[in-house]
């Protein structure tokens, strides 16, 4: 692996938006491989066609981009992040000594601030553009839908790079990757579109944690696409953490594939941004695969969370779970809309679905759409919604034993939220979830 | 320890308490009985400092100061404890954490040093025994899927722990069957002392056969219109609370 940069362009008409500001030559220079090229041109054909979404579009109804379009993203540049990246993520509490940290500033990996320790043999881990392995170019975009997804198209055509892993058959990885995509606080207000490839051969397991953060005080933007196939038996742990700082836009999307008996675990924690939108499918395509799909949002002032689901139940005997929480307050937005597929034949599928919201305030506002298509009539499938605001009993309840009002609704908000720390379990990651979790309500130096 | 003037509240238009007077002194135990619907809950939700209730007149004094313009967590750290008549159930909080919350928030208040989590254990512990209460209740949600026993039982290990100056049990015999019903006021039975002084709301005279109280006051209509030794309880359970508050018709 390698470091690679590209040098920022200046910002010098700011009439001059939308796609005039994702400028396609500028991505072509990453990445010379015909696959690369090939897959570049079809989407950036496809992005052309639809542009940007409206509120017009039913997947889009509440999630408006007009604020998105008033900011020029010029492309970043390779840049010394102000804090050092391993320091920061031990006082979040994450266990840097045991895991391997891949960091990426602004699209680009910079290998001097990563650390990566010995990984079974024959595990590829390189950029998507320096890969050389056989199976990436017929791998790449495969698991991905682009249609009618914008975002996705835009991700294809312009990203700089990201991470390819692929483990080998029957190895267990060591320890959890952890991938930080850090935008730094740059004289630009920046652009970056990550795209990562992870591929389970049988019997393999992994753990991977996508980490978003920003450094920077104003508006950046950040795409981020992740496809993964898991092979028959294989397993995987994914653990998304988005945390960009208050001004940032985040459009992310994880892809997966799975095969015959495999296992995926998502975690979704939407934590920062001003805009967010996080979609999370995957197609259960062999028999026996299972999958666990959870998240928890938390936003507070203007912040807009929009978080997408889509299970594909395409064959019969495949399992599904969803467990997506949000704790708003102010005047935030979340939007959870989650849909669950059953293919006509996919009989004995089990398909569950929960989404519940805590609105701490009278302007905070929820949207919650689950969706149940089922063409198959021997199946097991629930679902469910609740919204709801504190339990001013409970509050008077805690408060009448001498714990303070603030403390008592703390308390309680995070009785609530905390499940989905708590669902974590018991390894390296529950301690600095819940740190973030804290600190995404506003609770810094007083956490519960 | 408590002095009620005068009291007069409200809810919304609906007038509940017209001026009820009640002194109860240090280590007393006085029982408040009456008919539904006579204020008796209303009166305890007050004390302990519930929102939705409009004070309209009078004064509630404990130990001299003003108690209606404190907070309810500043009654409860001045020694105020209210057991619930309905407990709330609290999912995601644990029962040892609220607990330790609650009895550290106490001890900060009174300027002493905050428990850790080993010698709060020990401190819970042992207050469990007398309550026959199992040990994995401390390990579950606050009150959640307990009985209705658990659920007194409950407050009263709170009560317990948190060693209030005064005690309000509100209605904590109802829904007891006879054995959590001994144990229950068994637990309160091991609290009385002369500087801690309880008041019983209850409708049922069958708590007082358990826990001897010192007074017993009638409420009807907003106001305590008689008052008397523990021998009243046994007048009333023979004669009903029409005796008092409609006695024309018991003469008729």
């Amino acid at each position: 692996m390698a470091d690679r940069s590209s040098e920022g362009k200046s910002v010098t008409d700011m009439d001059k938006m939308k796609l005039e500001n994702f400028p396609f030559e500028d991505a072509v220079q990453f990445g010379t491989a015909s696959w690369i090229k090939e897959a570049r041109d079809k989407s950036w054909q496809r992005f052309s066609k639809i542009g940007f979404p409206t509120t017009k579009s039913e997947f889009w109804r509440h999630t408006s981009l007009d604020s998105l379009m008033k900011h020029y993203f010029c492309w970043g540049r390779v840049e010394r992040p102000s804090v050092d990246v391993l320091d920061h993520l031990r006082s979040l509490d994450f266990d840097v000594e045991h895991s391997d940290v891949i960091v990426f500033v602004n699209g680009f990996l910079v290998r001097k601030l990563s650390k990566i320790g010995d990984l079974p043999d024959k595990t590829v881990m390189k950029t998507i553009l320096e890969a050389d392995d056989a199976s990436i170019g017929s791998a790449f975009g495969k698991v991905l839908h682009e249609e009618n997804r914008p975002f996705a198209a835009l991700n294809t055509a312009y990203f700089t790079d990201g991470l390819f892993l692929k483990v080998p058959e029957g190895k267990i990885l060591p320890r959890p990757i952890h991938i930080v995509y850090v935008t730094t606080d740059g004289t630009h207000k920046c652009q970056t579109h990550v795209r990562n490839l992870l591929l389970l051969d049988r019997d393999s397991s992994a753990n991977v944690i996508e980490h978003y953060l920003g450094e920077n005080i104003q508006s950046y933007f950040v795409g981020a696409v992740t496809e993964a196939v898991l092979s028959r038996g294989s397993s995987l742990t994914h653990t998304k953490i988005q945390q960009e700082t208050d001004l940032a836009y985040h459009f992310g999307t994880l892809s997966v594939r799975q095969e015959e008996g495999s296992k995926l675990t998502s975690r979704l924690f939407a934590l920062g941004g001003t805009l967010g939108r996080s979609e999370v499918e995957t197609c259960l395509a062999g028999h026996n695969a299972e999958c666990l799909l959870e998240g928890l949002t938390v936003a507070k002032d203007h912040r807009h969370m929009d978080i997408r689901t889509f299970v594909d139940h395409a064959v019969p005997g495949c399992k599904s779970e969803q467990v997506f929480k949000s704790v708003l307050d102010h005047e935030a937005v979340s939007i959870f809309d989650g849909r669950v597929l059953v293919r006509e034949n996919a009989q004995k599928t089990d398909a569950k679905q929960s989404n519940k919201n805590l609105l701490l305030s009278k302007k905070a506002l929820v949207y919650s759409k689950p969706q149940l298509q089922i063409y198959a009539d021997d199946v097991k499938c629930s679902h469910g919604s609740a919204t709801g605001q504190l339990d001013e009993e409970a509050v008077f309840y805690l408060r009448s034993r001498g714990i303070g009002k603030e403390e008592a609704r703390k308390t309680l908000v995070y009785a609530f939220a905390g499940e989905m720390v708590q669902r974590v379990g018991e390894n390296g990651l529950k301690a600095p979830v819940h740190k973030l979790v804290n600190q995404a309500m506003g609770w810094e130096g007083e956490a519960l | 320890m408590l002095v009620i003037k005068d009291l007069k509240a409200r809810v919304e238009e609906k007038t509940i308490l017209n001026g009820i007077n009640l002194t109860v002194g240090d280590g007393e135990v006085h029982a408040i009985m009456g008919p539904n619907g006579s204020g008796k809950s209303t009166l305890a939700h007050i004390l302990a400092g519930r929102e939705g209730y409009e004070v309209t007149g009078g004064e509630v004094l404990f130990n001299g100061k003003d108690l209606l313009s404190l907070s309810p967590e500043d009654r409860a750290r001045a020694g105020v404890f209210l057991a619930f008549q309905y407990p709330v159930e609290i999912p995601g909080v644990n029962n040892t954490y609220f607990l330790k919350a609650a009895l550290n928030a106490l001890r900060k208040a009174r300027g002493e040093e905050e428990l850790d989590a080993m010698d709060f254990l020990e401190l819970v512990k042992e207050k469990l025994k007398p309550l026959k209460m199992d040990e994995s209740m401390l390990q579950r949600s606050v009150n959640e899927g307990f009985s209705g026993g658990e659920k007194k039982k409950n407050e009263v290990l709170q009560m317990a722990v948190l060693e209030p100056k005064l005690a309000i049990l509100d209605e904590t015999d109802s829904g007891l069957d006879i054995d959590a019903l001994k144990v229950v006021a068994d637990g309160v039975n091991s609290l009385r002392s002369p500087k801690r002084s309880v008041l019983l709301v209850t409708h049922y005279q069958r708590l007082l056969d358990y826990i001897v109280p010192d007074k017993i006051h009638v409420l009807a209509g907003g106001r305590i219109i008689k008052s008397g030794g523990k021998e009243l309880a046994l007048e009333l359970e023979e004669k009903g609370y029409e005796w008092l508050t409609d006695p024309a018709k018991v003469k008729a």
